[in-house]
């Protein structure tokens, strides 16, 4: 297995990753996304914002796929599966030309609230990686918050650490 | 003797009030002596009595001249200004004594620089920034929103610290050693955004001032912080420290 690791032996620094108040527009985190990943050649996987309340409380997470979903039109979020038939997008090829250009810069100026993933699953500095690795799994989540007595956020563990442990306890065994 | 240019842009109570510091500090006009009458100072510079109100009260309010109730304007100080008597604290700016001042903390949480921010601070885009926005009250009633700005790698350990019983000046100088050097202040109007409005329970676009103040440890940008201010309500002190020539 995992060699009996724990959440804060894997978990990298919460600096790691640009913090923004959840006031801030998706047009602003677009804009540090860029300067602190894009121009600077640096990709850590996943590329993430870290959303902040007032007192400095983390609210949630953005990652690229979030700032997309957030810049796509009203009409295309509310698009289900029930509504067009699985693989079948030829009914939407219409939209390609202006998808994120018509109005995405008015689409742009809403605060980052409305699209981060709310910060609702964490693990504690002691819990084990498989915790942490059953919590990304089941919650589809790639990055999770370790928090100190259930309230400081002191560190994040990636899906890249977890899976690297974990693949090593596999090819050991 | 020079007059006032009325083809130049500048409006004519500020030249006038250029010619009459002028006299002043070039020990034409001496000190404790009287300066010409409002009717006097009319005639000689062929301008209008709310002209020379507004001049000779800025020099007034600069501390050149002192009006004796009864007797008239007379030289104060003759004098070179040297620099700020650097006042760090909200509470130093706000002249009125004895008031009730307080502050309450509305954010304190950590973002990047957006905007012009990184230029404003010294700092590369991509550092974290603390951000701090507390409104201050005097006799409970809010005045003035404060937002500041501080490279996070200056003061880790700031946002932990009790920002709402403490001055940060206090807490930069005896928790973490930092001295406030040297401060930069900038004035100007403004409109009030609905944010700033809804806190300082005005509308939307009313006129505010703004004060712009950038603080230095040595060359070090320590803090950047922008204040918004109700203009009718309480005043801003400044003050200089100036060399008697």
């Amino acid at each position: 297995m995992s060699d009996g690791k724990l959440a804060k032996d894997l978990m990298i620094g919460i600096f790691e990753y640009p913090h923004i108040p959840y006031w801030f527009s998706i047009n602003q985190a677009v804009r540090i996304i860029k300067v602190s990943f894009i121009s600077t050649k640096k990709f850590p996987e996943p590329m993430a914002i870290l959303v902040f309340d007032e007192k400095y409380n983390l609210m949630g997470t953005l990652t690229l796929k979030d700032l997309l979903k957030g810049l796509e039109p009203r009409f295309m979020q509310a698009t289900t599966k029930a509504q067009v038939p699985e693989e079948d997008e030829s009914g939407l090829a219409v939209i390609w030309d202006s998808l994120f250009k018509k109005d995405v810069k008015e689409l742009a100026e809403k605060p980052v609230s409305e699209i981060m993933v709310p910060a609702k699953h964490f693990v504690q500095p002691a819990d084990p990686i498989t915790k942490a690795a059953y919590m990304m799994v089941h919650h589809d989540l790639v990055l999770l918050p370790v928090l100190e007595n259930k309230k400081k956020f002191v560190g994040l563990v990636r899906m890249i650490e977890v899976f690297d442990e974990i693949s090593n306890a596999i090819m050991s065994e | 003797m020079e007059l006032i240019d009325r083809e130049d842009h500048q409006k004519l109570y500020l030249q006038l009030y250029e010619i009459l510091r002028k006299k002043i500090e070039t020990c034409e006009w001496q000190v404790g002596a009287q300066i010409p009458t409002e009717d006097e100072l009319c005639r000689m510079f062929g301008v209008s009595r709310a002209t020379v109100r507004t001049a000779v009260l800025e020099l007034v309010r600069q501390g050149y001249l002192k009006r004796q109730q009864g007797k008239g304007t007379f030289i104060y100080r003759n004098i070179i200004s040297e620099g700020l008597n650097m006042q760090t604290s909200l509470k130093e700016l706000l002249l009125e004594e004895g008031l009730e001042i307080a502050s309450r903390v509305l954010a304190k949480t950590v973002m990047m620089p957006v905007d012009d921010l990184d230029q404003k601070l010294d700092i590369t885009p991509d550092k974290h920034i603390i951000y701090i926005k507390r409104i201050w009250t005097v006799q409970d009633e809010p005045v003035l929103l404060q937002e500041n700005y501080i490279p996070y790698h200056v003061c880790p350990l700031l946002l932990e610290d009790d920002i709402e019983n403490h001055s940060l000046f206090e807490i930069f100088d005896k928790k973490y050693g930092i001295k406030i050097t040297r401060a930069k202040n900038y004035m100007d109007i403004t409109r009030l955004s609905a944010d700033e409005g809804r806190v300082l329970g005005l509308p939307e676009g009313s006129p505010a001032i703004l004060l712009i103040q950038h603080f230095y440890s040595g060359d070090t940008m320590i803090m950047y912080a922008r204040a918004v201010k109700m203009p009718d309500r309480f005043q801003f002190s400044v003050e200089l420290e100036r060399k008697v020539v």
